[in-house]
């Protein structure tokens, strides 16, 4: 078994702190060895879930922290992200309606139904003391390990 | 913070064609900015839109949402059902671009080229 390797990164919920998350893939992801297509997905996942809980978790509370936690078991990639936010179930948001005309379908849901197409598992778990955290596990991310 | 720069260009096809190029990451941050100066465009006489995404490294769903809602302005009476809009067409996608835009079913409703002229002329 591969050795396991921690990464931590810790941002104000803001929309302007995207990039700075997509950066910390980018840099964890390419130290961890992940190959180019499980990038783009871990970055779009994250990205997706990160701003969802700052949208739709801290909402107008400008205090707000994301934490995130990145790291290798064999030739997955794991990533929890935490927050302190209100507790957010994602089993009330509707897949968007792909076989119904643009205009329409409503707007929403594309996040949600993005991180569960291209992660392996997404888990949204209520922590006990208080906000969330999202475990998300993408396999074969990482060439040459199993 | 992501920023986005948006050029502005004018094609004679068929019809006037406004052309819309996009250089940036296209986020939560960032995907009014689209949205708006595609308002701008339309509100001053655009009425084709070719939207050059050749220079837009990232894409995440409030790029979608930006899609829809310029697709929404420009769309009419006729253009119902899943037929693919008239009015707008994406230009040279990435290829994480273009795994999304297929995932999320919007090559549904949009024709997607890799050749600037063959856009313009496809309107």
């Amino acid at each position: 078994m591969s050795t396991e390797q921690v990464f931590d990164l810790s941002v104000k919920a803001s929309l302007e702190n995207l990039q700075e998350v997509r950066q910390y893939i980018d840099r964890v992801g390419s130290s961890l060895g992940v190959n180019e297509k499980a990038m783009g997905d871990l970055r779009l996942v994250v990205d997706e879930a990160v701003t969802n809980v700052i949208i739709h978790g801290y909402g107008d509370d400008d205090d707000g922290v994301v934490e995130l936690h990145m790291e290798a078991e064999g030739d997955s990639v794991i990533i929890r992200i935490r927050d302190h936010a209100k507790t957010f179930d994602p089993s009330h948001v509707n897949a968007p309606e792909l076989d119904t005309a643009l205009k329409d379908r409503p707007f929403g849901g594309m996040g949600i139904f993005l991180i569960r197409e291209m992660t392996d598992e997404a888990e949204f778990l209520p922590l006990p003391g208080g906000g969330n955290e999202i475990r998300l596990v993408k396999r074969g991310a990482i060439d040459g390990q199993r | 913070m992501a920023t986005l720069n948006i050029m502005i260009g004018q094609e004679q096809g068929n019809v006037p064609v406004t052309v819309l190029r996009v250089e940036g990451d296209i986020d939560a941050a960032t995907h009014k900015d689209l949205q708006d100066k595609a308002a701008e465009v339309i509100e001053n006489g655009a009425t084709h839109i070719l939207l050059d995404l050749g220079g837009v490294d990232y894409m995440g769903s409030a790029g979608f949402r930006a899609i829809h809602a310029i697709s929404n302005m420009l769309s009419d009476e006729e253009s119902s059902g899943l037929s693919k809009s008239p009015y707008l067409k994406l230009l040279n996608p990435t290829d994480a671009v273009a795994r999304v835009i297929k995932t999320l079913g919007f090559d549904v409703y949009l024709d997607i080229y890799q050749d600037r002229n063959e856009a313009v002329n496809a309107f």
